[in-house]
């Protein structure tokens, strides 16, 4: 029973694995061994595939718009959550559930079901094929989910605390800059280790609403790439670039994988 | 709980939930409520002339064929991920129920696959998928057991199953996590109880696991039902959006082509209120089918 159960382990971990490592020791071959056998590993090591796909495939200026997106939609989208959060969280007041059912409701419906609208809107406001265009949309299509588990977690918090700083004369803007968010910091940490995996990764609504070079992040700009590259056939670029847009985030989960994982459950059961 | 009101206490509310709410209502809310009406017009694109046609984009819909294609596709890939997920999930979840080092580290390797790009993923399975079986590790497993290459991607009867292997491998691990935390979940007296009238293995799984998963089945199916409503990236890079003769097509990717390819902003947006019409009634059913503690009944 024991043998069978590490057997059923290791074949679950080498199917994910495999194919991830598959792209990696691709990334290293030249594109002729790459169509030679699937099976072979590179004669040498080509990192010059590496800088092929960030300087001439253009990975490079995505990879930076990724990272500006990303970096730019946090910070609006965690100090605006965790006040509405704290709020909901800890002054109750008529309508508050229902504020906060309005909230949870976006965490479930595909949001390319509105994206006609948006792309309409984000037109009529100039805001289409900008950057900023999309991190206001990404900040506010993150609200949902982070407005839940923060929620949760200012929950968690006991009230004496914020009533101690208040008897100190701290107003409640102060005592939710100088004492409540500092101790939910484990909580938006997860919660911003969450969010920015799913925008570095973000393609659908980034397909509708960027149309320019400049303004393309990763996803879209490596989709890109698999067109030119088909022509050019230059596959060792391409599974480099493929690398340097998957590797990023993997290493920023798995610090964090139990508490990802955990928060990813509590979210579905509620 | 009641707090005595102080002054500038609306003030603070109000100013703390304002930036939140107006962001959520301007791009979440407001769009949502534009669908509705889109729906209702003939619209070509941005800037051209916009009429109100009533319900004439939902008469159009049930009579395209190529919608309804879309909707069968997206029940069979629900009905192939749902078995993928239960059986593989179920198996998996067991598997590491365990405090072992491998099972410990393969838990946090199960989510890698949702961890990365799902473009990343697209290009990956295309190229693992490749009709050469010199370049794809696929066609290329099967040479080595003696068989011929297929063009997966490429012909009919293959095309959407290998879509569903792509979609499977991405999503499976959020599953096995859920699964995991609903066996967990059933508390150790009932397993040892079992375990003491000689009940173990699959006899334990059909009579104890599986009746008591019936909340995290519940929760499986409903999130298993807006996962395949949200294919769009899988198809739009693996199969060009729905290659070979629709037989990939997915509702978002027909939504999209007719918005951004053929300019029906009205029909894209009806063909949008519809599917999400739809997968809100499934998930009712779902609901409706699962909710019911049926060990409750039993006792």
């Amino acid at each position: 029973m024991k043998a069978l159960r590490t057997v059923g382990l290791l074949l679950l971990g080498a199917l994910v694995v495999l194919p991830l490592l598959w792209v990696l020791v691709a990334s290293l071959k030249s594109s002729r061994e790459v169509v030679s056998s699937p099976w072979a590993l590179p004669a040498s090591p080509q990192w010059s595939n590496y800088a092929k796909a960030w300087s001439e495939a253009g990975i490079g200026s995505y990879f930076v718009n990724s990272v500006v997106v990303t970096v730019g939609t946090l910070a609006i989208l965690l100090p605006v959550g965790a006040m509405a959060a704290y709020v909901l969280a800890k002054h109750p007041f008529r309508g508050s559930r229902t504020i906060f059912g309005a909230f949870l409701g976006g965490m479930m419906f595909p949001n390319l079901l509105v994206i006609v609208p948006l792309f309409v809107l984000l037109t009529q406001i100039h805001l289409i094929d900008t950057k900023l265009g999309l991190v206001a949309v990404y900040v506010a299509y993150s609200l949902s989910f982070t407005i839940f588990v923060l929620t949760g977690f200012f929950q968690t918090l006991p009230d004496e605390l914020g009533e101690a700083a208040a008897l100190d004369g701290a107003t409640d803007a102060g005592t939710f800059w100088r004492v409540m968010l500092p101790l939910a910091r484990p909580g938006v940490l997860v919660v911003a280790i969450f969010n920015a995996i799913g925008l570095w990764n973000e393609y659908n609504l980034a397909k509708v609403l960027i149309q320019t070079e400049p303004n393309t992040t990763l996803p879209l700009g490596l989709e890109r790439l698999t067109m030119t590259q088909h022509y050019q056939s230059d596959w060792g670029a391409l599974f480099a670039a493929l690398v340097l847009v998957m590797a990023p985030m993997l290493a920023l989960y798995w610090p964090f994988r139990e508490k990802i994982a955990e928060t990813m459950v509590a979210g579905a059961i509620k | 709980m009641s707090r005595p009101l102080r002054r500038g206490k609306t003030g603070f509310v109000v100013s703390f939930l304002a930036p939140a709410v107006l962001l959520y209502a301007v791009f979440v809310v407001y769009p949502l409520l534009q669908a509705l009406a889109i729906s209702l017009y003939r619209w070509k694109g941005v800037s051209a002339r916009k009429r109100f046609v009533g319900l004439e984009n939902f008469d159009k819909l049930i009579h395209d064929e190529a919608a309804l294609q879309t909707l069968g596709n997206a029940a069979w890939l629900l009905v192939f991920s749902l078995v993928a997920v239960f059986v593989g999930g179920l198996a998996a979840a067991h598997a590491l129920n365990h405090k072992g080092r491998v099972a410990r580290t393969v838990r946090g390797l199960i989510l890698f696959p949702q961890v990365v790009s799902i473009v990343a993923v697209a290009v990956l399975w295309e190229f693992m998928l490749h009709p050469d079986p010199q370049m794809g590790l696929v066609n290329g497993a099967l040479a080595l057991l003696g068989v011929k290459a297929h063009a997966w991607l490429g012909e009919t009867a293959t095309a959407l199953p290998s879509v569903g292997v792509a979609f499977v491998w991405h999503a499976l691990g959020f599953y096995i996590l859920l699964f995991l935390a609903g066996i967990k979940g059933i508390d150790g007296e009932t397993m040892e109880a079992a375990e003491l009238d000689g009940s173990m293995g699959l006899h334990r799984l059909r009579t104890i696991t599986w009746p008591l998963l019936w909340s995290v089945k519940r929760i499986a199916t409903t999130y298993l039902v807006i996962n395949v409503m949200n294919v769009f990236a899988l198809v739009i890079l693996m199969t060009n959006g729905g290659n070979p003769d629709r037989h990939t097509e997915m509702p978002l990717t027909y939504l999209y082509e007719q918005a951004f390819e053929n300019s029906q902003f009205g029909y894209a947006t009806s063909l949008a209120v519809v599917d999400f019409a739809l997968a809100m009634l499934l998930s009712l059913i779902v609901m409706a089918i699962y909710r019911k503690n049926p060990v409750e009944g039993r006792r």
